[in-house]
């Protein structure tokens, strides 16, 4: 958890429109977005966004549409510059670099997967896999391999020589996900990339991006309107609203902690036994007792937990860490973590 | 007296008017109107002309009439025609050497190289056996009743000026689709060259260059059947999708990059459809380009008109068609094909 930030974002500001410098003056004064489209005809991408993205880890950036997600991730490359702000990447300042310096940056040290796929379509899925080597001027035989190998690690072996379009939604996002890993690039932006795919397939594509982060450990920026896919994936959740981070952090703190009724809204919706996990609602501390009824790991999620109990709120188990112990967790806390927010707040206002 | 001299009275412009004054009449209803010896006393203001230049310069002499503006127009024209032409003649020049440089091999090299040279080009693009063999009919059809000569001149002439469109075309149809203000710049032009007659064209470039070369004709055929290629160019550049544009940017792609790898080939299928297009242009052009010795079939309709001689006006404008039919089956061929290779 400890990892350097490879992503540093401080203070960025985005306002689209003609005269968008005299607009950030007003949003600076705490003008709201609603005020600024009738009153100054200006449109407020991103207001005071500070998000720091470790090396390693999958920051995911959550929003219904409109939130500016999208705008977010697209500043990181540039392909939108903002209004005002600072972006810094491995310490060095985006924003002042030389049109060289910027592609450079795209071609080598970052990725992207798109949610529309964005593949060329008359280009084979092999040479799709291979472009981001490809611009930077290898041969088809330079990257064929490594194109192949990513590709069969993605699952796509044996269709090497197809075009995109004879390919299904899911499989031509698994090209867009080998395209990403050929460049070798250590960031991957990943801008919804799932959402236009069916659930089961979305959700056999998060287990594949967990499964490659397991080896990869690369930095991943993930955007995505979707709670579930938000929990699933995330090692450090920011939600944005109307282009204002509402709150950031750890997503099982979120979780069990909201900080803004928005929050609490959003995530009244979810199996909350699916998403915590043992960890989160554990007891820590290495105390034995001689009642354990197992062993369980800090990251289960309570859902197997709760099939493990058998429905029993008397049990208690013993949460391990590679072997060791690291806290215990009682059925009768897993059952309080599992009450909704808004029914607990409810209970406790009037307690 | 007429019905405007209060007009240029009270704006004190008498003297001015009377400096053009001569005594002889300055239009044919004037003249009338002296030797009929009519009096045009003042009309009511039911009868009052609009203003125009002729209406004026009955008021006041001064005034230029409108077979003027024609009159500047043209002498305008021939006053700076030495100097175009000056620049225009060497610019143009290679028009003609290509055109006549094709029309020498087609007609000199034996038929049975040139038909199935023809039919290996057309499988070629289109790899259909079942097209090559109704071109293959079609050309043995036309030159079996003595009209080989004459069409492989309208095919010459075809390719040359629809090679060289497409050589100019794309690139301006490239440049306008990246820049919005030269698009706004272009499109009326593209508009009038599309709605101009075409024989109107054929005017100032008969004072510009000699009718005898080839290249008069050239010119009036490429001015024509430039429009749709420019055209379709530019809209398929300005359609290529936005997420595969934004992909190419996010990878580090250099706007030549993205233009060679992803704009020209995601825009190809609209670019043929142009090139389509302009082929069947130059193809009409090339009928009426015969007016100024453009040889080929047109002769033959010209000749047909000319003299009354329906039965070689009917089979020539026949011939026009099995041509047209030929090159729009072949190139929408080879469209499909594209289109075939890249749907998404």
């Amino acid at each position: 958890m400890a990892n350097d930030i490879k992503i540093s974002i401080r203070k960025l500001f985005k306002i689209f429109g003609p005269d968008p410098d005299v607009a950030l003056e007003y949003v600076r004064r705490g003008m709201n977005k609603a005020d600024l489209l009738e009153q100054q005809n200006h449109v407020l991408g991103l207001r005071d966004i500070n998000v720091d993205m470790r090396d390693g880890e999958i920051t995911v950036i959550m929003g219904l549409s409109g939130s500016g997600k999208s705008t977010l991730i697209r500043h990181l490359n540039r392909l939108i510059e903002p209004t005002a702000g600072e972006i810094r990447m491995d310490g060095e300042d985006v924003l002042s670099y030389s049109e060289e310096q910027l592609r450079k940056l795209r071609r080598e040290r970052m990725s992207m997967v798109f949610q529309k796929f964005a593949l060329l379509p008359h280009k084979t899925v092999l040479e799709n896999a291979g472009m981001a080597k490809a611009i930077r001027g290898y041969t088809t035989s330079d990257f064929e391999a490594d194109a192949r190998k990513w590709l069969a690690r993605v699952g796509l072996e044996g269709n090497e020589n197809q075009y995109p379009h004879q390919l299904s939604g899911g499989m031509q996002q698994r090209v867009g996900i080998a395209r990403a890993l050929v460049s070798d690039a250590p960031i991957m932006l990943m801008d919804e990339a799932f959402s236009a795919l069916d659930p089961l397939i979305r959700s056999d594509m998060q287990d594949l991006l967990l499964e490659l982060q397991e080896e990869l450990h690369k930095t991943i920026v993930f955007i995505t309107h979707d709670l579930d896919e938000a929990l699933k994936l995330a090692d450090h959740l920011v939600i944005l609203k109307d282009g204002e981070v509402v709150q950031q952090g750890d997503p099982q703190e979120i979780l069990l902690n909201p900080g803004d009724p928005y929050i609490v809204d959003f995530i009244s919706d979810i199996n909350r036994a699916r998403v915590l996990r043992v960890r989160s609602v554990m007891k820590p501390g290495t105390e034995a007792e001689d009642n354990y009824a197992g062993d369980i790991s800090e990251r289960d999620n309570l859902e197997t937990v709760l099939e493990r109990s058998g429905g029993d709120t008397e049990l208690s188990f013993r949460v391990v860490r590679d072997g060791q112990q690291v806290g215990s967790l009682h059925m009768k806390d897993l059952t309080k973590a599992l009450v909704p927010t808004a029914a607990a707040t409810e209970s406790r206002q009037r307690a | 007296m007429a019905t405007y001299d209060s007009l240029f009275s009270s704006l004190g412009l008498e003297e001015w008017c009377s400096q053009g004054q001569s005594d002889a009449p300055m239009s044919m209803s004037a003249l009338l109107a002296k030797t009929k010896g009519e009096n045009t006393e003042p009309e009511s203001i039911w009868d009052a002309p609009f203003p125009s230049m002729d209406a004026l310069n009955e008021s006041c002499a001064a005034f230029p009439q409108s077979r003027e503006l024609t009159k500047g127009l043209e002498q305008g024209f021939l006053a700076i025609k030495d100097s175009l032409s000056l620049v225009l003649d060497p610019l143009t020049q290679p028009l003609s050497w290509f055109l006549d440089g094709a029309l020498y091999a087609m007609l000199n090299t034996p038929w049975w190289i040139v038909i199935p040279l023809l039919l290996a080009v057309v499988y070629l693009v289109t790899k259909s056996w079942k097209l090559m063999a109704f071109v293959g009919g079609s050309i043995v059809l036309l030159a079996f009743i003595d009209h080989y000569d004459y069409a492989m001149q309208t095919l010459a002439i075809i390719f040359v000026c629809a090679f060289l469109c497409v050589l100019l075309g794309v690139p301006i149809g490239i440049a306008m689709a990246r820049s919005n203000t030269l698009q706004r710049l272009i499109i009326p032009v593209l508009d009038m060259l599309q709605t101009l007659p075409p024989f109107v064209y054929l005017i100032p470039l008969i004072f510009l260059f000699s009718v005898t070369e080839s290249k008069l004709y050239g010119i009036a055929i490429i001015l024509y059947a430039i429009v749709p290629v420019i055209r379709l160019t530019n809209l398929g550049i300005r359609l290529v999708d936005k997420d595969v544009i934004e992909a190419a940017d996010a990878f580090g792609m250099t706007p030549r990059q993205k233009l060679y790898k992803v704009q020209i080939p995601l825009a190809l299928p609209n670019i043929m459809a142009g090139v389509n297009q302009t082929i069947m242009m130059s193809l009409a052009m090339v009928v009426i380009a015969s007016l100024v010795s453009a040889p080929g079939l047109g002769v033959l309709v010209l000749r047909g008109i000319r003299n009354l001689e329906l039965g070689v006006g009917l089979v020539s404008g026949l011939g026009i068609v099995i041509l047209a039919v030929i090159l729009d089956r072949v190139t929408k061929a080879s469209l499909a094909r594209i289109n075939a290779s890249q749907k998404q």
